[in-house]
């Protein structure tokens, strides 16, 4: 029964819960109700919030800030006064519950140290919290809400927060001792908006120039122009704060990379590959038998395994051969 | 390529002229040998596309003879400092000749100057 009931925040209670199971365990023999039995059932009964204490918390926080609010502005300031004096007055007008009464006596007879002191304190307690309610029932729930709309509400599915109690529990070992995950659906999970929606980042694709909205200039900046702004960049320019301001220096004046990392930057090889690899068109100006051809022939295979090259680089290696055959050919021809 | 590689060798010897860096600015090149060096890096530079060429059409065992011996003149008529194996590594700070790590291309003496006074990022003195 125990287990069934929330935490509230007496920690003396606490420990009383501890000690009546035994307590009950002990009594259940005699069949009739003991108080640390009646004790168990008004707890049980009484269903106290684990986030009370913030909740209270709040409450108070936004009644002083209220309060201050109206004395700054002069406004309420009679107001919180009687305000105050009422409260005071309420708290000892207010008869507490005797239920509740009845459960902080049965607490504090359980107890072993001094009985009346911690009836007393628990009572006070109690006085406390009903006038928390009190105000709770009153207009205490505005401040709440003024609260709390200032917050970011973080929107879960249900199906997300079912799937992480599942994830937290489940820890289904195979028969190998590998663990077994709950198949979990895509990545429509991670938010109930799509992925897809929204405006693209380009990031990792080079983006398609899209036209540009802004109004061109009429004529591009002359070099006066150039030169002021490089000037006024000069004056302002303080020292990075930071390190990311450090890096972003860096990128401009060409220390650091861009990230991603671009393979290709600064490489404007606009062929394609079977203009590297497909290079024998180039070889129309040689015979087409003999050791001449033999030996271009693998000087396009080894062209075509070079990655470093440009097709032009490639082409012009290919015609200085040539130029260079035909000025020997004389030569040739003796042979 | 020998010609990517010739750059990278151009570049090397020019890198201690006016750059952006504070500390010390050299507008000279330290000593004469070091502009000797520079020449003939540039020279290798530009002929490295000819003397590949040429050399392919020498060390080769299917074009006759006769014109490989062809290409070996026309190779000694070239420029001699446009050959690569001219070029030394020199140190970069003092022009020494000797004594060069290639990775810093720092003379052993700067070297350990530099690492000392904890300006060469990443070395640390060895002890183990």
């Amino acid at each position: 029964s125990t287990s069934s009931v929330h935490s509230s925040d007496k920690d003396k209670s606490a420990a009383s819960k501890d000690s009546t199971p035994e307590g009950a365990s002990n009594r259940q023999e005699d069949g009739a109700e003991t108080p640390k039995q009646q004790l168990l059932d008004i707890i049980g009964n009484m269903k106290v919030e684990v986030s009370y204490r913030k909740k209270l918390q709040q409450l108070k926080a936004s009644e002083s800030k209220k309060q201050a609010l109206n004395k700054l502005e002069g406004l309420g300031s009679e107001g919180s006064v009687p305000q105050g004096t009422a409260e005071d007055t309420q708290r000892y007008s207010k008869p507490l519950n005797p239920e509740l009464v009845k459960a902080a006596s049965a607490v504090a007879s359980s107890l072993p140290r001094n009985k009346k002191q911690t009836e007393s304190e628990l009572l006070a307690q109690l006085r406390r919290h009903e006038e928390t309610t009190d105000k709770q029932k009153k207009g205490g729930t505005i401040n709440i809400r003024n609260v709390i709309s200032e917050m970011i509400v973080k929107r879960q599915t249900p199906a997300q927060r079912s799937a992480r109690i599942s994830g937290r529990i489940s820890l289904q070992l195979d028969e190998d001792g590998r663990r077994i995950r709950p198949e979990r659906s895509s990545a429509q999970s991670i938010d109930s908006r799509s992925l897809k929606v929204g405006k693209r980042l380009n990031i990792f694709t080079k983006a398609s120039t899209e036209p540009e909205h802004a109004l061109k200039t009429v004529s591009p900046p002359t070099i006066w122009d150039l030169e002021f702004a490089k000037e006024v960049e000069a004056v302002t320019a303080q020292p990075p704060r930071n390190g990311f301001e450090e890096m972003i220096q860096w990128t401009k004046e060409g220390i650091l990379w861009e990230y991603p990392i671009d393979n290709e930057v600064g490489m404007e090889d606009d062929a394609e590959f079977h203009e590297h690899i497909f290079l024998e068109k180039h070889l129309e100006g040689f015979p087409k038998e003999g050791p001449i051809r033999h030996f271009m022939e693998l000087v396009i295979c080894g062209l075509s395994k070079n990655p470093y090259l440009s097709v032009k680089q490639k082409v012009e290696h290919i015609e200085w051969f040539q130029k260079y055959f035909e000025e020997k050919k004389e030569l040739l021809q003796e042979i | 390529m020998a010609a990517a590689a010739l750059c990278w060798a151009l570049r090397a010897a020019r890198q201690v002229l006016p750059s952006p860096c504070p500390g010390q600015v050299r507008s000279y090149y330290v000593d004469w040998r070091m502009l000797r060096d520079v020449k003939r890096r540039k020279m290798a530079y530009e002929y490295a596309d000819e003397r590949l060429r040429i050399n392919a059409i020498r060390k080769n065992s299917i074009l006759p003879k006769e014109l490989q011996e062809v290409a070996d003149k026309e190779i000694a008529a070239l420029p001699r400092d446009s050959c690569p194996v001219r070029i030394r590594n020199r140190c970069v700070i003092t022009s020494r000749p000797r004594g060069v790590k290639r990775r810093w291309r720092l003379s052993r003496i700067v070297f350990r100057h530099f690492a000392d006074h904890a300006q060469l990022s990443g070395v640390q003195r060895a002890m183990w």
